[in-house]
């Protein structure tokens, strides 16, 4: 019998959900793209080489290899092993070893464990002992290894452009230690950044109190420590902030993107999620933000205002809580020129007061510190104080001036500065020009983890160690002490800032380790042993100080909002550069950013009506494609370039037009356009930093008031991969209001063609006549054909949670550094070729009431992420059109790649319904790419891997061992013109049943434990959203999740039996805004109202009631069906 | 018209038909023989730079394997001991053999002995020593009687098909732990029953090797 294929009815309307404005547009050149496999130019010849030049140099190629065969003779070369001559204690080749250890970020530090292979470090995870951890972690963790490893790091010392050794180095900071010695530090300027590093504290000191003239100033370009300084004053007393989201129930953020840009933000998330399960402890969250962020994605309620605003905003929500006395009148005086929004912060202030001492306010630092006392008061008025945030001592010792007070000392005369780490050179504000100020000191002396603008003003230029080179300690946000401890000796020889700072101040105890152990002297050797084991000292977190508020000074301290200009521009913290200090790492800027989804590179946010009003939207042209706006052609984006002028400073970027951006406001990441860094951050994106003043009317750095923009006649490519392995026209993501969710829960599998399933196409039937669990499907089930393979031991599945994906991108990262997954280059994303396995599929959608203008509909979208990557079906579309078998089913359900048998067809990706696979179409492992190299107008082919074996091939070349050190052993390399995907990391799958094999020897008890086997993904996901495990197992995680009623799989018509299934996503809207927002409750969220509207019945309603055409269609269908199968 | 070609030219396409059948046969059969590891591999016999003769302390002084090859149950490399595992012995035993001065000098500089490698899986393959021993396959069956050889020689091909004989018909093989390191082990053994019992189900798709 014919299998026949299940009817697909087309959409009748298209997606109100979209990627992009271009497919919101419904642009032919998205219709075509979706349609593809791969971009137009992706499968063709490099441009200027004609077929027959190909010809030639294949032939040439061909005639080489002949040879080179001949010559080498069949025979293996001979090897060698070489084994220890003696062999070191608990050492066993073979075996990675994992060590405790930590990464310091500013104040704070994340707490890891970290893989060693060989003695190498291979792999970061969180460290799930530590008190204040679940083991989750963040992208820049994840991806801070690659910085170990990388070529263009500082790899030398020197002293007046000549290198020295490091006894040279350490004899300078003798004879700095002397002279300065003499004169009582007279002179002695030390312009240092952050650290929450006890033994930093001791050292600093110990400098205050030996050289008493010399001056500690402290740097942060993203300065968060602006909260603590809040509540410090507010609450008077030095402390710093420590958020407990888990235990709000309520949230109330003002500019707060805790979720992507504050520190930290792994906890935030981890802490946030644990109140998402959809429940009567259900949170929510008010987001009031300028910038469409992940925060503002996540939001149950998102107020889109002005940066210059969010203190009005904040003062109007505060002066409705209940706040009296002189701090009220200066509130409600605050709050003039916010009255439009009065009903919605009624509402929310409402809201927050019914969860007295579980609602929380939160700012972020972008604000100015006038918004983070409101924030302040806020929480003291909410009784939430001590409760969900919590004061603690700051890690740092107080008083440190900042760069205006540093460059003001440099100015009024110094001998010496010592800048540790940080590159005031590339990111102080321009306006108080701290290089023309350092020249000034007669000498400098630079530690730094590269050569970059700062390194070109110093005279002694020392080379950093990595975190995973050194020795030191660090206090986690809660304040737990973790030890920094490293993996491997400095590569190149590096140095630490407490050693550098040892020296300088002349201590008795001058290696790095002796310096940390001097600190914790006051621990014995098996409590020292132990901290370094697990990593952390226990009851070291921070108690909760109590101290009294004090109004009066909150008041004094309130000053003025910012008056209204033409444009806001805001610098933020980019989520893959951080400020810069990530700037040269190949991971993190080929990873979409996780909202507008660039890569490669920054560009000018703002919003869809802004860039219609400055002309330069590139949707202007309505439909038709135009020489003008030739906005997205086969996936790349030429944009229009603007130049953003305020006070006289002004930076060229391209235009990105961001949905939900706030109107009249422009922003920048900051840490790109770089003038001297290495390769891969080279040329890439625009300086934000060209803008950064330190006396914006605003009060805060971040926002600059009063830009001027001009369209300049260029136009600028960016590599953005939001329409990269679209799925348009289903409900891909699911989603529900709380209320809705407790009429049914199982709404979700009562959408799309799944509820029509039963009528549409008829099951198997068995041999006894009854009906099989399966549909009739054109994919043969690779269990039916062949039971008899089938284990009995392990099944694998996984689920993951939209509800508590916040789409924060640390699992595209921890995907890419377990499995080797190479970067390939500006050129290539724009083409798209990235190898990412996993992507996370950003969602818009709008409450589109009729056909509005693109502008309008694009406003105020709701955002949902959805993780994206192989499914692993069991009836494999893949699996069929491979001619050689290369990807196959494995007996546990895992759909594998055999890289040896692929000869790059692929068919396979041509058929893959998800768009989940990845094709080598070069030597990425061998050949280096163009990195970052901006490329207007066209993209050009002058990447080494074009040039086939003529090109140079880099495997063999020192530089290249050291890339290759981050290599997972565990893993194969891929070569070119192979096809790649996600195996579920089957090496840690394989790991776990061999361990426990080996375990249980002679016994049948060979099934892995629930809980063993975590993938990269899930290992780091701060949020818990991955679960994975064995579906055999009924009382697994894993099954429990799959049974869960908001288990439903993506494109489930297609009956492909995805191992990989979805929760739907809840939220938890407050009814009362939802009205005020023009939305109505049992709608639904947008996307669910969408779907309703234009194509099918509520998902609420029992399927399949006779309502007239819906029934007939029914009917249609299946007397279709019938026929065919006849 | 006389004859442009002589009358023999008529047997040429048949000739080159049968020259063409032959040679195409024993290229293939000579690829089939002479290219897999079962010609090129086995019997691979390198001369190592230290005599060190398994027969003697294997054999002679029944050393378990374990003993030297101390990782072989824990991890997917068996170790290839350290010259000062060596010592532990030679210290006492034979400690002016001129044939161990290799083995004193490593162990007093530090320098690594060149053992040469011989039986090498290619790095697609994650070949696992430690689930092989724990489970009852014995070091025999891939690597011969190294116990009766005083220099080490490849004895089996190593081959994709030689793995997958076993992975499907483990029952021929297996063996109760005890005997895993016991090369000359001859004992009858219900191997249907253990490969139930111990719930043995080898994996014969690409996972299983290949990641």
């Amino acid at each position: 019998m014919k299998t026949i294929p299940p009817p697909c009815p087309e959409p009748e309307v298209g997606p109100k959900y979209w990627r992009s404005l271009d497919q919101l547009a419904e642009r032919p050149e998205v219709r075509e793209w979706i349609e593809r496999e791969f971009p137009a130019g992706a499968s063709l010849a490099p441009e200027g080489e004609t077929r027959r030049n190909w010809m030639k140099l294949m032939s040439a190629s061909f005639m080489f290899a002949g040879l080179g065969g001949a010559a080498a003779g069949c025979r293996r070369p001979v090897e060698h092993l070489t084994p220890f001559s003696k062999q070191p204690e608990g050492y066993i080749h073979g075996t990675p070893q994992y060590f405790a250890t930590a990464m310091p970020n500013r104040a704070s530090a994340v707490a890891l464990v970290v893989k060693s292979s060989e003695g190498r470090p291979t792999k970061i995870e969180g460290n799930p002992l530590h008190p204040d951890s679940n083991g989750g972690t963040d992208a820049f963790a994840q991806a801070s290894i690659l910085n170990l490893y990388d070529p263009d790091r500082a790899q030398r010392h020197s002293k007046g452009g000549n290198d020295v050794k490091p006894e040279v180095v350490r004899d300078g900071l003798a004879e700095l230690n002397k002279k300065f010695s003499a004169n009582g530090g007279e002179g002695l300027i030390v312009l240092a950044e952050r650290s929450s590093s006890p033994s930093r504290a001791r050292l600093q000191t110990a400098l205050a109190e030996k050289l008493p003239k010399s001056k500690w100033f402290v740097y942060e370009p993203v300065e968060f420590g602006v909260s603590g300084t809040a509540y410090s004053q507010a609450f008077g007393a030095e402390v710093a902030t420590h958020l407990h989201l888990d235990k709000a129930q309520r949230i109330l953020s003002l500019d707060c993107d805790f979720i992507g840009g504050e520190l930290d933000a792994h906890r935030h998330i981890a802490g946030y999620t644990k109140g998402r399960k959809p429940g009567d402890t259900m949170n929510r969250l008010y987001v009031v933000e300028s910038l469409m962020t992940l925060t503002g994605g996540q939001a149950d309620h998102r107020l889109r205002v002005r940066p210059t605003d969010v203190i009005r905003i904040a003062a109007l929500v505060a002066s409705k809580l209940g706040i009296t006395g002189e701090l009220g009148v200066a509130l409600a005086a605050l709050s003039v020129g916010a009255e439009a929004h009065a009903p919605w912060a009624e509402e929310c202030a409402k809201d927050l007061l019914s969860k007295k001492g579980e609602a929380v306010v939160v700012a972020g630092y972008a604000q100015p510190l006038a918004v983070h006392l409101i924030a302040a008061a806020m929480n003291q008025a909410l009784e939430s104080v001590s409760k969900v945030v919590t004061l603690i001592k700051s890690p740092e010792p107080s008083g440190s001036g900042g760069i205006v007070d540093c460059v003001a000392a440099l100015n009024a005369g110094a001998d010496t500065l010592v800048i540790l780490g940080g590159n005031p050179a590339y990111n102080a504000p321009v306006d108080v020009d701290f290089p023309a100020a350092a020249k000034k000191a007669k000498d400098i002396v630079r530690l730094g983890y590269y050569e970059d603008e700062t390194s070109a003003l110093a005279t002694w230029n020392i080379a950093a160690a990595h975190y995973l080179e050194s020795w030191g300690d660090a206090r986690t946000c809660d304040g737990t002490v973790v030890p920094v401890q490293p993996l491997i000796e400095p590569l190149f020889g590096g140095f630490t800032d407490i050693e550098l700072l040892a020296r300088l101040v002349g201590e008795a105890k001058l290696t790095p380790v002796e310096i940390v152990r001097e600190t914790w002297k006051d621990l014995n050797e098996a409590a020292w042993k132990k901290f370094l084991h697990d990593g952390f000292i226990a009851d070291s977190a921070g108690k909760h100080l109590e101290l009294t508020f004090n109004a009066a000074t909150v008041v004094s301290k309130l000053g003025a909002a910012a008056p209204a200009a033409d444009f806001d521009v805001v610098l933020y913290r980019c989520a893959k550069m951080d400020d810069g200090r990530f700037n040269n790492n190949g991971w993190l800027q080929e990873l979409p950013d996780p909202v507008t989804k660039i890569t490669w590179d920054n560009a000018l946010l703002m919003s869809p009506k802004t860039a219609k009003d400055l002309g330069v939207s590139g949707l202007s042209g309505g439909k038709s494609k135009t020489a003008d706006n030739a906005h997205a052609h086969d996936g790349q984006y030429r944009q229009f370039v603007i130049q953003v002028t305020v006070g006289g400073r002004r930076v060229q970027a391209p235009v990105w037009v961001q949905p939900g951006m706030a109107d009249n406001t422009v922003a920048l990441a900051l840490g790109y356009g770089r003038t001297k860094t290495g390769r891969v951050g080279s040329e890439v994106g625009a300086n934000a930093y060209a803008l950064l003043s330190a006396k914006n009317a605003s009060g805060s750095m971040h926002i600059t008031t009063g830009g001027k923009l001009d369209r300049i006649p260029e136009k600028h490519l960016l590599a953005v991969t939001q329409e990269h392995g679209l799925m348009e026209g289903r409900p891909i993501v699911r989603e529900a209001n709380l209320d809705q969710f407790k009429t049914k829960a199982d709404f979700a599998q009562n959408m799309d063609l799944e509820a029509h399933l039963p009528h549409y196409v008829p099951k198997k039937t068995k041999p006894d006549g009854r009906n099989a669990e399966r549909y009739q499907n054109i994919y043969e089930h690779p269990y039916d054909a062949n039971p008899s393979t089938v284990s009995q031991i392990h099944q694998w599945g996984m689920v993951i949670d939209l509800s508590t994906c916040v789409g924060c991108n640390a699992c595209v990262i921890a995907c890419q550094s377990e499995n080797n997954i190479p970067i390939v280059g500006r050129d290539q994303v724009a083409r798209g070729r990235e190898m990412q396995w996993m992507r996370i599929d950003r969602y818009y959608s709008t409450s589109m009431e009729s056909p509005l203008s693109d502008e309008l509909a694009s406003a105020d979208p709701q955002m949902v992420t959805q993780p994206m990557f192989c499914q692993h079906c069991e009836a494999a579309p893949c699996e069929s059109v491979c001619p050689v078998n290369a990807t196959v089913h494995d007996e546990e359900g895992i759909n594998v790649m055999a890289y040896n048998r692929c000869i790059g067809t692929r068919y396979c990706a041509n058929n893959c319904p998800y768009k989940v696979r990845r094709f080598n179409f070069f030597d990425y492992n061998k050949r280096e790419s163009d990195y970052g190299k901006a490329q207007n107008q066209h993209i050009v082919n002058t990447a080494n891997f074009y040039k086939g074996f003529l090109g140079v091939n880099r495997d063999k070349e020192p530089e290249w061992e050291i890339i290759k050190l981050v290599k997972n052993p565990d893993v194969s390399v891929r070569m070119r013109g192979v096809m790649e995907k996600c195996t579920f990391c089957i090496q840690r799958i394989e790991q776990a049943k061999i361990s426990r094999k080996v375990a249980v020897g002679n016994s049948g008890d060979v099934a892995v434990p629930d809980g063993t086997i975590k993938t990269a993904c899930q290992e780091v996901c701060p949020a818990g959203a991955i679960t994975f495990g064995n579906m055999l197992d009924a009382d697994s995680t894993v099954s429990k999740l799959k049974r869960d009623p908001r288990n439903y799989s993506v494109l489930g018509f297609l009956d492909v039996r995805p191992r990989v299934t979805y929760l739907a996503r809840i939220r938890n809207p407050n009814p009362a805004i939802v009205k005020l927002e023009g939305r109505k409750l049992e709608d639904g969220p947008d996307t669910l109202r969408d779907y309703e509207r234009h194509r099918h019945e509520s998902p609420f309603k029992e399927h399949g009631q006779p309502t007239g055409n819906h029934e007939k269609k029914h009917a249609a269908a299946e007397s279709t069906v019938g026929k065919g199968a006849a | 018209m006389s004859d442009i070609f002589p009358k023999w030219t008529n047997q040429l396409p048949l000739m080159a038909g049968v020259a063409a059948v032959v040679l195409g046969t024993s290229v293939t059969a000579g690829i089939w023989y002479y290219l897999t590891p079962k010609y090129s591999r086995v019997g691979y016999q390198p001369k190592q730079p230290v005599a060190f003769s398994h027969a003697i302390h294997s054999d002679q002084l029944g050393l378990d394997c374990r003993y030297c090859h101390n990782a072989v149950d824990k991890s997917w490399f068996s170790n290839i001991p350290a010259a000062s595992t060596c010592m532990n012995c030679h210290s006492a035993v034979a400690k002016d053999s001129p044939k161990l001065e290799l083995v004193r000098q490593s162990y007093n500089t530090g320098k690594p002995i060149p053992w040469v490698q011989i039986h090498k899986t290619p790095d697609y393959v994650y070949f696992n020593h430690s689930v092989h021993v724990s489970r009852g396959i014995s070091c025999v069956h891939c690597h011969g009687q190294i116990n009766k050889m005083d220099e080490v020689s490849h004895a089996q091909p190593l081959s994709m098909s030689f793995c997958l004989d076993c992975h499907r018909n483990p029952a021929d093989k297996i063996r109760p732990n005890e005997f895993v390191t016991q090369l000359d082990w001859q004992g009858q053994v219900d191997g249907k029953k253990l490969v139930t019992d111990w719930k043995v189900q080898p994996g014969q798709s690409c996972s299983t090797c290949h990641r």
